[in-house]
């Protein structure tokens, strides 16, 4: 039994775990601070969670989203819709209908797009999020249009109603948590298939791999993840609107993806609390923010280009190396020989 | 007697299945690629294909594999008509390619490499028999866990050649498995085409522009030149041909011109 659950563990992967386990702790955080600040900025952040790791699934398969805001916009309108017009208040009901919307339109649309590699595909699904904006204004009579929809009653879990801050950041945090599992269960389920794809499709495809399949059901995932993002943000707004989910906005999560580091899902988690604070931070000193905001970005993408999560597990890693072999071994004389060593053969000599 | 016969020279378990590409033709827009290239492959078989660059070998294989649709043909496995059989599904039936450059998935290591290759065409973890004596051969049995790039150029090409073995292929297409070898890896080459027929029993098809390496292990070549056959036969008596050292050396002297 202890065997078992540690190889499931094992199955799971340590960042998967330290992001599962970082998400758990974050329970606990409304009962610590009743810092407004603090609650309403740890909100923002767990809602930027889902929608970074709906950036990372796509990027384990090579493949660069900006549709990210319009499964978003799907996620959070239909929640809303389902609330406001059919009164369905329960929240696990909405999260799984702001799961299986978006979801449900990835599929045809993936059977569309997902042929398109690099920057082809980039443009499709910007064009995506821009298409999603034209939609969400143009039918008034089920989004509202420019005014969106507001006046979202409170949601209810288990019969109890979620009005207060404190409840509202649970949510986040439960719908995040939900978010890593999911993530967790795909991305460690098929990293062999998924790290095919990214390395070599075509020698995948001349093996047998069904790519189209993976690409489809990872692109679905990815969209079924963004909806839960925005469900997370309509439930801290309590109103539905277009300016929500613009376009341009997809470029943020794509940052806190490949900031924290694409290469290890504890990467979008790091990425999305350290861009957000940034952002919060930053956002009292005016006009200058977006300023502050493009220098850390260039900082990060200059000077670490696995994100910060990628670089500092390099950095863990050269310091056990460098505690294994502490001199330079013999068969490698242009590494630096240690003082004593030389001056000892100096005085051999003489 | 007559069984006697066979089991000497024939392969050990005969799970190769007839290829039979008729009549095929390839063009893209106005440019025809090839025309009317029509073979059969018996399970056993080997063939090669040789002719200068340009003369539709790699598309050859590109469309028997799937990689590219035909324009014109048809190609049937086993009797089923496989044609419009997308590529992985292709290789699925058994019919599988190597690939010209070096092709292995880079990062990982090739153990990981080799497990992939066994979980995407059949979905089990029991590599076909003759993949360690393969790898022994390949000096790639000791290097398991290193990764597939840091390899030498020869060994990820052999690699890619023992990525293509672990599938268990019916039909086998070689894209210049030798190019890029220096003189002494190329036997390897030959152990390998040796191995899988002996193994596997499949058919092979090989692209090459090593003269001596198709004279050694192909009992049948064709010779394509600007997407036409122009010739056909065993290898020593094509070779000769004045057509064929045309084709190859353009419209140079044909005395100094003798393939060798």
């Amino acid at each position: 039994m202890a065997r078992k659950f540690r190889s499931f563990l094992r199955s799971c992967g340590a960042a998967e775990l330290v992001s599962i386990g970082i998400l758990v702790l974050a329970f606990g955080i409304p009962f610590l601070s009743s810092s407004p600040f603090i609650g309403s900025l740890v909100t923002q952040i767990l809602i930027a969670i889902p929608a970074a790791f709906s950036v990372y699934v796509m990027l384990r398969m090579d493949l660069m989203t900006f549709a990210v805001p319009a499964f978003m916009a799907m996620g959070a309108y239909s929640a809303a819709i389902a609330g406001l017009r059919c009164g369905i208040t329960d929240t696990i009901l909405l999260a799984a209908l702001s799961f299986a919307v978006p979801a449900l339109v990835a599929l045809p649309l993936g059977a569309m797009v997902l042929r398109l590699r690099g920057v082809y595909f980039v443009l499709v699904t910007f064009l995506l999020a821009q298409i999603t904006q034209l939609v969400l204004f143009e039918t008034p009579q089920f989004t509202g249009g420019s005014n969106g929809l507001a006046g979202m009653p409170a949601t209810t879990l288990f019969g109890l109603a979620l009005e207060d801050n404190r409840s509202v950041l649970l949510l986040a945090v439960g719908l995040a948590l939900v978010a890593a599992i999911i993530t967790t269960a795909l991305t460690r389920h098929y990293r062999q298939h998924f790290a095919a794809i990214k390395e070599n499709q075509v020698l995948a495809e001349s093996l047998g791999l069904v790519v189209w399949h993976y690409k489809m059901l990872g692109f679905t995932i990815a969209a079924g993840l963004a909806g839960i993002a925005g469900f997370s943000l309509l439930n801290m707004l309590l109103t539905a609107h277009p300016s929500s989910f613009d376009a341009m906005s997809s470029v943020n999560y794509i940052a806190y993806a490949i900031v924290g580091g694409a290469g290890s899902m504890l990467g979008p988690v790091v990425g999305s609390v350290v861009l957000v604070t940034a952002t919060n931070l930053f956002s009292t000193r005016g006009e200058y923010s977006p300023g502050f905001l493009g220098v850390l970005i260039l900082i990060v993408v200059l000077a670490m280009k696995e994100g910060i999560v990628g670089t500092a597990l390099r950095l863990i890693r050269n310091r056990a190396r460098r505690r294994e072999f502490p001199l330079a071994p013999a068969d490698m004389p242009y590494l630096p020989v240690a003082k004593s060593t030389a001056a000892a053969e100096r005085k051999a000599e003489n | 007697m007559a069984t006697g016969m066979t089991t000497v020279t024939a392969a050990k378990a005969l799970q190769g299945a007839e290829l039979h590409v008729e009549g095929v033709a390839k063009q893209f827009g106005g440019l025809k690629v090839f025309e009317q290239i029509s073979f059969r492959l018996q399970p056993g078989d080997i063939l090669g294909v040789v002719g200068p660059n340009g003369a539709g070998k790699t598309t050859l294989i590109n469309v028997i594999s799937g990689l590219l649709l035909p324009t014109h043909g048809r190609v049937t496995l086993g009797g089923h008509d496989i044609t419009r059989a997308p590529f992985h599904g292709r290789s699925r039936l058994g019919v599988i390619r190597s690939f010209q450059q070096t092709s292995t998935f880079r990062p990982a290591t090739v153990r990981e490499n080799i497990a992939r290759a066994m979980r995407f065409s059949h979905g089990s973890d029991a590599p076909p028999l003759g993949t360690d004596a393969l790898m022994m051969r390949f000096d790639l049995a000791g290097r398991l866990d290193e990764q597939s790039d840091k390899l030498p150029y020869g060994l990820q090409k052999m690699l890619g050649l023992v990525l293509a073995y672990v599938t268990k292929p019916k039909v086998l297409l070689l894209d210049e498995p030798a190019a890029g070898l220096e003189v002494r890896e190329r036997v390897q080459v030959d152990d390998f085409v040796h191995h899988v027929r002996e193994e596997l029993g499949c058919s092979i098809l090989i692209v090459e522009h090593d003269m001596d390496l198709i004279r050694r292990i192909c009992p049948q070549i064709m010779v394509l030149d600007s997407g036409r056959v122009i010739a056909e036969g065993p290898p020593a008596e094509v070779l000769s041909r004045p057509e064929v050292i045309t084709a190859y050396m353009g419209a140079a002297d044909e005395e100094e011109a003798k393939l060798c």
